[in-house]
């Protein structure tokens, strides 16, 4: 042990123990609703709702088979007529007295989703990316206001602002539309692609371009093939960010959206099966719904910061 | 824009020391705050009814400062 | 811009008079290039947020509902703001509201900051559980608050029985979401759920911020552990806890998705938070004149409140 690398103002080991098990357990609490929704979604509807809650069951896909059926009931005696049971969602629902009806309208939602999320980033991105270089490098006047401005409209209240977007987007016949929720959605994060991506561009030295110029490079063909590949990383982390907000928003897509163009978050709440909620569907339906955020959150971990405050707090 | 400033800050008086940013949009800040919980409290509905006027005054003020020289 | 003309004529000086008229064009075109890339963001966000708003401000003044639009509307002036303001109905969701985001500023700023001290330790595997404890805000709060209502059923859920078992208590005994007097802690209880990492997030960075040489002055001045927790500590992560804050703070207060599925503003009016009285106003009794009277409020709130974010952000920036 040698003393001289240890500074004064470093935890001892006991504290460092004593700091690690308390935060263990705090994580370990708040993981606890997340893991028993991946739990209930491999559960029987019976070991669903029983008590006490099971912790130990007899996995079951029944949940995940639900979610993207429809069955209809029906007597023994004519499921004894039908032929043998296709698959192992068929061998459920007859087990259960039941005939699968046809596909239910998760997998539809869960596609709107991703259209409208993924339409919606890459409009977002491709706009803020140009904004935020024009903020960052040229001299435009009331430069504080309009990022003020856009920034601002981030903050409004989607219930106030969903009024007279649906009175216009119902006079232009965009109500219940995929382009509409995607002009909506990049509308809305179009203002945090600014704010990160100016952030992330102010961080690229202007002598690259300034040189590139200087070798014949237009101030256009500079932006493009010395900026962007430079800004590579901070456009990710702002297309995750807004792929995250698009996927997960619920208040607009409630109120402006039935059918046609609606997304998961208000689908899976109003799956239900017979006699109220089927638990297991609804937890299948969040597990595949939260899974990609998942993924997306440990690869963004990096730039978590930045995204949460507008990039100002950069560590 | 700086040599504005600092050809005024040659001839700054006592209102112009009165009216500066800072104290000003700490003044503003406060009405807004204010506002907000004139909207939200308990006690009096009167408060309540002029809790918008409030805000609303402190927000046009807040915008009106932030343009004024530091 | 300037800098590059001298630049490149320093770098070409044969060829002094060409980059000149190039610089002219590059000048030119720097400034319509400017307005190029900015103009598409603002159009978008003039057709689908600012006139919009403009609109609403306009139906505020009238007696328009969306469900009639055939009747003729007849101009109000300022009649919805003042029913709005005299209301005790909505009086007491404003109430209801402030009970709402006071409570979870309160308990995610402790929670957060504490959490963020300790975390700022440095203890072996600090980046891993770091990322586990953030997961939650990224998620739906839609899809997860609903989920919360399976959590908290009286007989068969898991916080029922969890609370149950620790206060000995029968799991069916109370009710989480149908209780007058539960209800409003429980859509807090979610909501600190979801977004304590949040504060954490932040106090962490201001926790990083202050540089280790402070520390180990006060340590030569012999101040105590919690001494310089209150003199340096505290101040120096206050600018970072007041931009959490601030922003938890106008989030709750427009509150809705999470609100919505968990209770829907019931039982009674007892949940119902002003984003709520506004969607039943505004798109179950299509009242669209006076519901357009409320948002413009709301909106004037959360706008003065957005002003004094920006402020506390460049502050923060600054450092």
């Amino acid at each position: 042990m040698t003393v001289a690398a240890h500074s004064v103002v470093d935890p001892t080991p006991r504290t460092r123990r004593f700091a690690g098990a308390l935060v263990i357990v705090y994580a370990v609490i708040t993981m606890i609703p997340l893991a028993w929704i991946f739990l209930t979604s491999f559960k029987s509807p019976d070991d669903a709702i029983s008590y006490p809650p099971k912790i130990i069951f007899q996995p079951s896909l029944e949940g995940y088979c639900n979610l993207f059926t429809t069955r209809s009931r029906q007597t023994p005696d004519f499921i004894q007529t039908l032929g043998p049971p296709q698959g192992m969602c068929d061998d459920i629902a007859r087990s259960r007295n039941m005939v699968i009806a046809g596909p239910s309208n998760y997998l539809p939602r869960f596609v709107n989703s991703l259209i409208i999320a993924f339409g919606s980033t890459v409009l977002a991105v491709a706009l803020g990316t140009l904004s935020a270089y024009g903020f960052s490098r040229f001299r435009v006047p009331l430069k504080e206001d309009l990022l003020f401005f856009i920034l601002s409209t981030r903050m409004m209240p989607p219930i106030a602002v969903a009024i007279p977007i649906y009175l216009m987007y119902r006079a232009v016949g965009l109500s219940d539309t995929r382009l509409g929720m995607i002009l909506l959605y990049t509308s809305v994060n179009v203002s945090l692609a600014v704010w990160l991506l100016k952030g992330f561009i102010d961080e690229i030295p202007r002598e690259y371009e300034e040189a590139a110029m200087i070798d014949g490079y237009t101030r256009f063909q500079a932006f493009v093939r010395v900026v962007l590949p430079q800004a590579t990383t901070g456009i990710a982390a702002t297309a995750i960010f807004c792929l995250i907000f698009a996927w997960n928003e619920y208040a607009f897509a409630v109120l402006l959206t039935s059918g046609n163009a609606q997304t998961s978050p208000p689908f899976i709440p109003i799956i239900i099966g017979e006699g109220g909620q089927d638990w297991p569907a609804v937890a299948a339906g969040t597990t595949l719904f939260l899974v990609p955020i998942v993924v997306f959150t440990v690869l963004l971990r990096k730039h978590l910061l930045r995204g949460i405050t507008f990039g100002a707090v950069r560590k | 824009m700086s040599l504005d400033a600092s050809r005024t800050a040659a001839r700054r008086g006592i209102i112009d020391r009165i009216l500066r940013r800072g104290p000003l949009e700490a003044a503003a800040t406060a009405i807004i705050a204010a506002g907000v919980v004139m909207l939200m409290q308990p006690l009096s509905l009167t408060l309540y009814s002029w809790s918008f006027t409030t805000t609303l005054f402190g927000t046009v003020m807040f915008i009106i400062v932030s343009k004024v020289r530091d | 811009m300037n800098e590059l003309s001298a630049s490149s004529r320093i770098a070409y000086p044969a060829a002094a008079a060409q980059p000149r008229v190039t610089h002219r064009l590059r000048g030119l075109s720097d400034r319509a290039l400017a307005w190029l890339f900015i103009t598409p963001t603002i159009l978008l966000l003039l057709a689908i947020n600012i006139f919009p708003l403009i609109w609403t401000i306009y139906l505020s003044f009238t007696n328009y509902r969306a469900n009639r639009a055939n009747v003729p509307t007849r101009w109000l002036g300022l009649d919805w703001y003042q029913s709005i303001l005299t209301d005790p109905d909505i009086w007491a969701a404003m109430q209801v509201t402030a009970h709402f985001v006071i409570w979870t500023v309160i308990i995610e700023t402790v929670l957060g900051f504490g959490l963020a001290f300790l975390i700022d330790k440095k203890f072996r595997g600090h980046g891993a559980w770091t990322t586990i404890i953030l997961l939650p805000m990224m998620l739906s709060p839609a899809v997860v608050g609903n989920f919360w209502t399976f959590l908290y059923q009286p007989q068969i859920g898991l916080f029922n029985y969890v609370i149950g078992f620790v206060f000995g208590r029968a799991p069916s005994s109370f009710q989480m979401l149908g209780d007058v007097t539960l209800s409003p802690w429980a859509i807090v209880i979610v909501d600190a759920w979801m977004w304590t990492p949040y504060v954490m997030l932040i106090c962490l960075a201001g926790l990083r911020s202050i540089p280790d040489y402070i520390y180990e002055a006060a340590e030569v001045d012999r101040a105590s552990k919690l001494r310089q927790f209150w003199s340096i500590t505290l101040p120096m992560a206050l600018p970072f806890i007041m931009l959490a804050v601030l922003f938890r703070g106008i989030e709750n207060f427009k509150m809705f998705d999470m609100v919505n599925l968990l209770t829907g503003g019931g039982p009674g009016s007892t949940t119902e938070v002003a984003s709520i009285t506004l969607k039943r106003a505004a798109f179950e009794s299509w009242r669209t004149g006076y519901s357009s009277a409320f948002a413009i409020i709301l909106f004037v709130t959360v706008f003065g409140l957005a002003n004094i974010y920006v402020k506390a952000l460049n502050r923060v920036k600054s450092r």
